[in-house]
């Protein structure tokens, strides 16, 4: 029942994704409501899907790496939304509606099912609470790595006079640094509390804090990187292109902390891999 | 034979037929309550009428029964208005009629005809003309239809087309791509190097934009004084200028100074003091008051007169691209209000066509009737039930033809043709939709 719901909100990004591309390569007037109405079916159908399989399962769904993407999305979508509710753009719908669409079609490759029985160490409260951080750190960087993208291409059009349609629909240099600006330390202060609830949970399943597990070593980097970033924003006042591209960057090595450790490293994080390659039967 | 007896009449001059000493003569002060239109109608023998007049175009928008008297009426009554000499105005005023009217007023209200092309303005006046005229009652069911028609094609060639888009003037695209650097303009500040008259025109547009008092530098202190009292801002002499950069959001230089008075390492200086943030830089002067290496360094937009002017070209050129896509809009607009005219003429004829039908069946039952007093209840509804499909039946071919011929020129003979095959003409009396037999597409006109 929940996939049917899952099914319908990938759908509603797919389509969000073409409306939204179509519109930049056409010469409209308009913020492009339909794509962001899409946006909106979506996320609504993919909220259902997600409490439909919490109601269900009778845990938080975070079992599986369909369930780490999934929400991974809805977090992306959620957050592109309430800031296309302040100040529309369709730029931003553009770029967030097809990595959602990407996210829920990787999503829909592995299996929900648990068909092993669970680790008993993933039936934890700790489980929803550790990786409903890191996954909203990751979303807030996603969107601020955007963000820096549409600032890097602005600053570019601006620098060279090409004003042109894609420079009247880009937000302003000032919005775009605002986000990044406001962005950061939520991100960074997720990322901190992924990491710490990581510990905690640790400390009680295992009775150490710090394993030294791949995934872990590579969360310290990605967290040393974005605070040296919060750093040279506040105390150094490093702004615009500077910060833009720093948010690109960071963005790179969180998206190898979250995907590339797990396909390439075996460490504890690799429970999760172990039920996705369940094949079912 | 019958066809639509109304025609559209468009009538005007404008900024390409006419200088603009004509066009100050010919425009319509006194029209507030739509008196003069009111005149024109009855002295015209008009049916409908529009006038609009704006400061580029007068022009009149009529439904006529016989446009080429009208149109001689027309130019003669201007010429009486306006005390002006027919002879004199006539060659200036161009004519469209019935399709070509509709297309050019599909393309005046679209902002396709005007002098500096999709300016924004023009839907409003229209707008306005036709409020005004319809409260004075002398626009009626076409006119009306027409206008609404307008307006959609206007909203379509503004939401579907980027006519209207990009900025246009050199004031405005400076705007713009301040708004696009800073973000809202109004906390930000403002700097102005000179107090020539460049400066002093300038100043007087910003003043409206930011609320921040502007600073002004001068190398002549008092004459930035003198400028700074004006806007109520603030003046400061020329030494002090790196301190003012520092502070400043937007700067805009229009000194007459020959050498560079902003260079490169002065700004680099500068830009560290004000830890990169932004700075919008417009020099007006020639020649250049800014070295255009400062565009080089992070954080500094430098924008020259010359840069903004393509950018105006540009932004013109896309324009008049854009114009081609809204000429196809407009075609569809006037294909479809067309169609609409042509049903109108088509419409009476099918409702002759199966008024005399059932005339037909009504008789011949009547004439049966006895013999067909026998029958029973069911099977008299039953006879009534198969001659009412047989007349329907034969009805189709003809109404179809009709409706076919919607798509080709052919429909005023194809409509004569079948009313004369089926011996209409007397339905048809008057050729004139309001005066055949028909209550639902009947066209009641107010004069």
């Amino acid at each position: 029942m929940h996939l049917i719901f899952f099914k319908i909100a990938a759908i509603f990004y797919l389509l969000a994704s073409i409306v939204y591309v179509t519109f930049l390569l056409r010469s409209e007037n308009s913020k492009c409501l339909y794509g962001f109405a899409f946006i909106l079916a979506g996320l609504v159908a993919h909220t259902v899907s997600i409490v439909h399989l919490f109601v269900a399962q009778g845990f938080f769904p975070m079992a599986t790496g369909f369930d780490a993407l999934s929400l991974f999305a809805w977090l992306v979508v959620a957050i592109h939304t309430t800031i296309q509710f302040r100040d529309p753009n369709p730029v931003l719908g553009a770029m967030a509606a097809p990595i959602a669409t990407v996210l829920m079609l990787i999503a829909s490759t592995f299996s929900y099912q648990i068909t092993q029985p669970i680790v008993p160490v993933l039936k934890s409260w700790w489980l929803p609470i550790h990786v409903s951080f890191a996954l909203a750190g990751n979303a807030v960087f996603t969107i601020m790595a955007m963000a820096g993208a549409m600032y890097i291409f602005q600053e570019r059009l601006i620098k060279r006079k090409k004003i042109g349609r894609f420079h009247r629909i880009l937000p302003s240099l000032e919005t775009l640094d605002k986000l990044n600006r406001q962005a950061l330390p939520i991100g960074f202060f997720f990322l901190t509390l992924g990491i710490i609830s990581g510990a905690l949970w640790a400390s009680s399943a295992w009775g150490s804090y710090w394993n030294w597990d791949p995934k872990e070593t590579w969360s310290l980097i990605t967290w040393f990187a974005y605070a040296a970033m919060v750093h040279q924003r506040l105390a150094l006042g490093w702004r615009g292109k500077k910060a833009a591209m720093l948010a690109l960057a960071g963005f790179a090595l969180v998206m190898f902390t979250f995907i590339g450790v797990s396909l390439l490293f075996v460490g504890h994080h690799s429970f999760v891999s172990l039920a996705l390659r369940v094949v079912p039967a | 034979m019958i066809c639509l007896t109304h025609d559209f009449l468009v009538l005007g001059i404008n900024h390409n037929t006419a200088p603009v000493l004509i066009r100050e003569k010919v425009s319509f002060p006194g029209n507030h309550d739509g008196s003069i239109t009111r005149f024109l109608t009855q002295t015209g023998d008009l049916l409908e009428c529009i006038i609009l007049s704006t400061c580029n175009r007068s022009e009149i928008i009529a439904v006529t029964k016989d446009p080429d008297s009208s149109v001689e009426n027309l130019i003669r009554l201007i010429s009486e208005i306006h005390g002006l000499n027919q002879d004199q105005i006539g060659p200036y005023f161009y004519i469209k009629k019935g399709q070509e009217a509709v297309r050019h007023l599909f393309r005046v209200t679209s902002s396709l005809d005007s002098m500096v092309l999709g300016e924004p303005q023009i839907v409003g006046q229209v707008k306005e003309a036709f409020r005004r005229d319809a409260s004075a009652n002398t626009t009626g069911p076409l006119l009306n239809r027409l206008m609404h028609r307008a307006f959609f094609t206007a909203k379509r060639v503004r939401t579907e087309t980027g006519v209207a888009l990009s900025a246009v003037s050199i004031a405005y695209v400076a705007v713009e791509l301040a708004k696009k650097i800073l973000g809202e303009l109004e906390q930000r500040r403002t700097l102005l190097v000179g107090a020539g008259e460049m400066a002093e025109l300038t100043a007087r547009h910003l003043a409206s934009l930011v609320k921040k008092p502007i600073k002004i530098i001068n190398r002549t202190f008092e004459n930035a004084c003198e400028l700074a009292s004006q806007f109520e801002g603030t003046a400061d002499s020329m030494e002090k200028l790196d301190d003012a950069l520092a502070m400043a959001d937007m700067v805009i230089s229009s000194t007459g100074s020959c050498e560079p008075i902003i260079r490169f390492q002065q700004m680099k200086t500068v830009m560290r003091r004000r830890r990169h943030k932004p700075i919008f830089m417009i020099d007006i002067a020639m020649p250049r008051d800014i070295e255009p290496e400062v565009n080089d360094l992070d954080g500094v937009y430098l924008y020259n007169i010359d840069d903004l002017q393509s950018v105006v070209d540009e932004n013109m050129g896309e324009r008049r691209l854009e114009a081609e896509k809204a000429g196809r809009i407009v075609d569809q607009e006037v294909n479809k209000f067309i169609n609409w005219t042509r049903s109108l003429e088509w419409a009476p004829t099918i409702v002759s066509l199966k008024e005399k039908f059932e005339e037909i069946r009504t008789n011949e039952m009547a004439k049966m009737n006895g013999k067909l007093g026998s029958l029973n209840e069911a099977e008299k509804d039953a006879v009534e039930i198969l001659t009412k499909a047989i007349i329907n039946k034969i009805a189709h071919g003809p109404i179809a033809f009709m409706k076919q011929s919607i798509k080709t020129k052919k429909i005023n003979q194809h409509v004569d043709f079948v009313q004369r095959v089926f011996g209409l003409d007397e339905f048809v009396s008057g050729n004139e939709p309001e005066e055949a037999k028909t209550s639902e597409y009947e066209i009641d006109h107010r004069n």
